[in-house]
């Protein structure tokens, strides 16, 4: 997955926040839950097929203190395991064409 | 990313055994190996016989049955058997059990209220593979405890068994039923039990059956709103700041998404695909309250075979087939029904007569308006 990859959320998955900052991802075509913590809820807020995961790293440090430094990684998993649900699709070429 | 509903557990695909006909390991055998106890609880959820005296008149199950079944039990994929009660404490050859226990290599669980635990028993225990120990204490002070279990003097003997237990190695679980009396005695038996060398503090809900139905009854115990409150302040107040670890045991709905994904333990999951019970008479039953219901008893073990009870039993077939897809109620519509399996079937059948009932303290929390809406499929339309 590289720096350019822009991620968009599937417009049918429904982001429920708990009082903990952590929230359920909510697919009602499948009924299915996905628990996702306080930092995985600001990457999924800006899923917007817009974004690329470089600016979603950018964002995430301007906005947090003590980001490790392994956060590329974290954030090539979440993605990895959100399109394998079928809750989000990217696309590799897009910052690369605008 | 965690999925919190997955799928009911898959049949045991374990490399160690060949899963049984019926798909699943039997994995915990647990023994209620005396109908007596030395206790009087008010909040009991089956009631045994009082036994105050030193020779137990309730029916206790013989040692050589005790062995038998567990025997019968290696083969379909035994690694675990919990010792309970009444109290299993008072069983004539408690002794014996244990000892036959450590030489099995299987991991040895007891529940006990503390009361009769001599430094031999403690001994015995610790000789077993990976010992569990959780001893009942209902209150930080004498007048409290005393006054919910129905003994004088049973605080001192129960703290006395922590200690003994400590002696010899072993870190008790302290387990504290939560009702009107006591409710404010939380923060101070997690001190007490860390001063006495617990490694954790378990907070159980007044069950509404048998006694306990009777202390919901006569409003003895909390609202639902009450207990939504406080299973909120343990989490972020009391926890935080526990010298040692804390779990209460609301259902899974009502536990944040951090605590089941982070600190794994402490959730009240049924454990029916992998548990059967045996009553102190010697009856195969789905647990403890085959007590109380005789449709959840399978048959007296003398006469049947431990494998047929497990592959055959259509109560455990229904089980197994309709769990958690035929769930009603709030249970059918909760996102978590898939680990949490309702919380406790044996319970929702003591209430409605109905294997795939709704656990009551989620209906209740519905009723009240106190449900989690992130936790609910959306309603049909
Ligand atoms: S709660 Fe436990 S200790 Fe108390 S009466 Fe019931 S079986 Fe005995
Ligand atoms: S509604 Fe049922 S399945 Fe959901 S948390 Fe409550 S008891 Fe468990």
């Amino acid at each position: 997955m590289s720096e350019s990859t822009v991620p968009r959320a599937n417009p049918r998955i429904i982001l429920r926040e708990e009082f903990d900052d952590w929230a359920v991802l909510f697919d009602p075509d499948t009924g299915e839950g996905f628990g996702i913590d306080p930092v995985a809820v600001f990457y999924w807020k800006r899923l917007d097929g817009v974004r690329t995961k470089s600016q979603l790293l950018d964002e995430l440090r301007q906005e947090c203190t003590d980001v490790p430094d392994d956060a590329p990684e974290h954030l090539d998993a979440f993605i990895a395991r959100l399109e394998r649900r079928g809750l989000l699709s990217v696309d590799e070429d897009a910052a690369a064409e605008s | 990313m965690e999925t919190i509903n997955e799928p009911r557990p898959e049949p045991s695909a374990s490399p160690d055994t060949v899963p049984p006909a019926c798909g699943f390991h039997l994995r915990t055998l647990y023994f209620y190996v005396t109908e007596g106890c030395n206790c009087a609880c008010r909040h009991c959820w089956i009631a045994p016989r009082f036994e105050a005296g030193s020779s137990p008149t309730a029916p206790s199950i013989e040692f050589d049955l005790f062995t038998r079944i567990v025997e019968q039990a290696r083969p379909l994929g035994l690694n675990g058997v919990k010792l309970t009660g009444g109290e299993p404490l008072i069983h004539p050859e408690f002794e014996r059990i244990l000892a036959y226990l450590a030489q099995t290599k299987l991991r040895v669980i007891v529940e006990t209220n503390g009361m009769a635990l001599t430094p031999g028993i403690a001994g015995l225990i610790k000789a077993c593979a990976n010992p569990f120990v959780s001893v009942s204490i209902d209150g930080a002070d004498a007048v409290t405890h005393d006054w919910v279990r129905g003994v004088e003097g049973s605080f001192d003997k129960a703290l006395q068994g922590i200690r003994t237990l400590v002696d010899v190695g072993i870190r008790p679980q302290v387990i504290m039923s939560v009702m009107g009396r006591n409710r404010d005695q939380m923060e101070a038996l997690v001190a007490l039990a860390a001063e006495r060398g617990a490694s954790s503090v378990k907070f159980n809900i007044v069950t509404p059956t048998e006694r306990g139905l009777r202390m919901h009854e006569a409003g003895e115990t909390l609202k639902v709103e009450e207990l939504v409150k406080l299973g909120e302040w343990v989490e972020r107040t009391l926890i935080p700041k526990a010298p040692i670890r804390v779990f209460h045991s609301h259902p899974f709905a009502f536990k944040p998404l951090s605590a089941m994904f982070e600190k794994a333990g402490g959730m009240n999951r049924c454990g029916i695909f992998s548990i059967i019970g045996v009553l102190g008479n010697g009856s195969y039953a789905l647990c403890g309250i085959g007590e109380s219901v005789p449709e959840l008893v399978f048959g007296d073990a003398r006469t049947v075979s431990l494998e047929e009870v497990w592959n055959t039993n259509p109560v455990l077939q229904e089980i197994r087939q309709g769990l958690p897809s035929k769930l009603k109620g709030i249970c059918g519509r909760c996102l978590m029904n898939g680990v949490c399996l309702g919380s406790c079937v044996a319970m929702n059948y003591y209430r409605h007569h109905d294997l795939f009932a709704p656990f009551w303290f989620c209906e209740d929390a519905e009723t009240a308006g106190l449900f989690p809406a992130s936790r609910l499929q959306p309603a049909a339309a």
